[in-house]
């Protein structure tokens, strides 16, 4: 791990997480988001009509992605003060490298909100989630590098525009339909309890939009760059 | 010829084009509802779907040719690939409320319901979504070079997401059938209903050209206009 | 003995939209040169500065620079949010410079050891002015582009900055600044390029010149565009 691609990716996440940590307010605001979410949507609902195995998956998955939207854009507004970006870009490393701190920086971001909110959801919906914990882990890991990469990508054009918070989420929304309908799928059947089998269908549909959006977001991302 | 005339010229040629597709679509409409049977299950609610057909295929026409030429920009930087992106882009939107409307009207008779999460409509849906998105992220921008860069790479990722929706939509549908009986007819359709789809589809083909043509006229007028404005300043 | 040209530009052009900002512009400077690019708001000073860091496409023409590049502009491409230590820390790392003193004698250098472990967000400007050259030097550039550096800097900033400037020039350093302060810097620079309407209409030794005499050279050229 210590080419420079490498060491210039970890170099850019580890500042982006530095400055993150000394302010805090995406974070904070992330968090008390995702928890208002859950409360709203387990309220919101009849509990002699809906059981929880039928509403939970879908409260999970738009809690993690509009906890993560709010996030997504502060991993380019900050080089944007200062132009910091441009002593960058000065810089020797690969602009791909770049790319590669920010996405780490956002999963490590996008991470923590999840790792908050899976406790919190399985208190609210009572689920029996122990013995699942792996494969939903294995879901939510890949359901989240799809959305946050391209998030990543689209937030690197869109920190340009005036209305950044809500250019994100209007760009964004589309590409959240297969990982997301995947992934809720997905948690739906384990938590069901199913069989592997029906699985399958979904799996690769997740795992396949991840491979194919993660090369074609580094890409494209130098695009988004030059002048 | 200068620029701003031959943009004229085209967006002449676009209206009378126009024209004769508005002739031609009359002509579709006289043939659907006189000289085409009325199909045996769905009624003469059916016959909605010489409209709604031919429409969504030229959606999906503007929608493809909108990303294909934005991919090739990125590659030749021709920023007349990008207005001519763009133009299509917009028609795509026009038709693509056209298709979302009538979907639901023929629906509605047959399915019982307006909406039903339709395969194909709900693909469609997304698509439109998507390239709102598009014109809308073209608006906040101001710079010419950037918002053709950054349409393109939207242009590409819309393409590729293109078929991951299909499939989704596709999975999704395995689970919740659509109304068996009363299915939207489809292709196997016996020849004097063939024709009159194929020439409704003609039709709307030409009024895409004859949109598109009017369109990218249009921008290339706005543009010689700025150039103007631009050369004015001392 | 002529130097061989550190920082390049031939026919350099960059449109914005309908608006040709740098028109064919043909500079070469080589090390030890200090040239000095003057020209009113919007004569593309700023631009061709980007052009020649390699911020900016050229619309046409090309731009070469040998060695590292090093650039201080109008913004300070530094994080507020971390100290003046980490801010030089993250960029001896993405230059991949291993010399873990080098930072510190750039603080002490540029006088500002004392701060060096408060957040950039509390510096003064003539304090950020001074940072940012400091990360501009870190990596030992063999040549060093200057957007307006001494705009808004009290005295003993204005000092340091010139002594570094002279001090580069001492070293074989190729060194561009665009400057609309012509006084304060003459005296430091070896050649002076006139920048009029995006064109370089002359680029000539400063030859003992007084400001007062270059800027009439400058209103003689800009006269006869």
């Amino acid at each position: 791990m210590t080419s420079p691609f490498w060491r210039a990716t970890w170099a850019v996440a580890a500042k982006d997480l530095k400055i993150e940590w000394r302010t805090k307010t995406a974070f904070a605001s992330s968090i008390v988001f995702a928890i208002l979410v859950l409360a709203v949507m387990y309220f919101a609902r009849d509990p002699t009509v809906v059981s929880s195995l039928d509403i939970a998956p879908g409260a999970l998955w738009v809690t993690f992605t509009f906890a993560a939207m709010l996030g997504l854009n502060r991993a380019f507004l900050l080089e944007k003060e200062n132009s910091a970006l441009d002593g960058v870009l000065l810089s020797p490393i690969p602009p791909t490298a770049i790319f590669a701190g920010k996405l780490l920086g956002n999963l490590v971001f996008v991470g923590v909100v999840e790792l908050v909110s899976v406790p919190l959801f399985v208190l609210f919906y009572d689920l029996p989630i122990l013995r699942q914990i792996p494969a939903l882990a294995g879901v939510i890991a890949m359901a989240t590098l799809a959305f946050v990469a391209v998030g990543t990508l689209l937030s690197s054009m869109v920190v340009r525009t005036r209305f950044a918070e809500l250019m994100l989420p209007i760009l964004l929304l589309p590409f959240l339909i297969p990982p997301i309908v995947g992934a809720v799928q997905l948690t739906s059947r384990i938590l069901a309890g199913r069989p592997l089998s029906d699985l399958v269908g979904w799996l690769k549909l997740l795992g396949s939009f991840d491979i194919i959006f993660v090369i074609l977001c580094f890409l494209l991302f130098e695009a988004t760059l030059e002048e | 010829m200068t620029r701003r005339d031959r943009a004229v010229a085209l967006a002449r040629r676009g209206q009378i084009l126009t024209g004769l597709a508005l002739v031609g679509l009359a002509g579709v409409y006289v043939r659907a509802l006189m000289f085409t049977p009325i199909e045996r299950t769905q009624g003469p609610a059916q016959k909605i779907f010489y409209v709604h057909a031919p429409v969504a295929w030229a959606a999906l026409l503007a929608f493809s040719i909108a990303g294909i030429l934005s991919l090739i920009y990125l590659w030749i930087r021709d920023r007349k690939l990008d207005t001519i992106a763009a133009a299509s882009a917009e028609v795509g939107i026009a038709f693509s409320v056209a298709m979302l409307t009538t979907g639901p009207i023929w629906g509605k008779p047959i399915w019982g319901t307006w909406w039903s999460w339709d395969a194909r409509l709900t693909s469609t849906l997304f698509i439109f979504l998507l390239f709102v998105g598009y014109l809308v992220l073209r608006g906040a921008i101001t710079d010419p070079e950037t918002r053709a860069r950054y349409s393109a790479v939207i242009g590409i990722m819309a393409l590729v997401l293109v078929p991951f929706i299909h499939m989704t939509v596709y999975l999704f549908r395995t689970l919740h059938p659509e109304p068996v009986l009363m299915k939207p007819s489809e292709p196997s359709l016996p020849g004097v209903m063939l024709v009159t789809l194929l020439c409704s589809m003609a039709v709307f083909t030409t009024l895409y050209v004859s949109f598109l043509m009017q369109r990218y006229a249009l921008s290339v007028l706005r543009d010689v206009r700025e150039e103007e404005a631009a050369n004015a300043i001392p | 003995m002529v130097s061989r040209s550190l920082v390049a530009a031939r026919n350099l052009t960059r449109r914005f939209g309908h608006r040709v900002v740098v028109r064919d512009v043909t500079l070469e400077v080589a090390g030890g040169e200090t040239v000095l690019l003057i020209g009113h708001n919007g004569a593309g000073k700023t631009t061709l500065i980007r052009l020649l860091a390699g911020l900016l496409k050229p619309t046409a023409g090309q731009v070469s620079c040998s060695g590292t590049l090093g650039m201080v502009a109008h913004s300070s491409m530094l994080y507020d949010a971390l100290t003046a230590r980490e801010n030089l820390a993250f960029y001896a790392r993405l230059y991949g410079v291993r010399d873990r003193g080098r930072a510190d004698e750039l603080l002490e250098r540029m006088g500002l050891a004392p701060h060096a472990n408060r957040r950039v967000a509390a510096y003064s400007r003539g304090m950020v002015q001074r940072l940012a050259i400091a990360r501009a030097l870190l990596p030992d550039p063999t040549a060093l582009l200057l957007d307006e550096p001494l705009t808004g800097l009290d005295e003993a900033a204005s000092r340091i900055v010139r002594e570094v400037l002279s001090d580069l020039r001492a070293r074989e350093c190729a060194v561009i600044i665009a400057t609309h302060q012509l006084m304060e810097i003459v005296d430091l620079a070896t050649a002076v390029g006139f920048l009029v309407n995006g064109r370089l209409a002359a680029v000539e030794p400063i030859a003992g010149r007084e400001a007062a005499a270059i800027m009439d050279r400058y209103r003689e050229l800009a006269r006869n565009d």
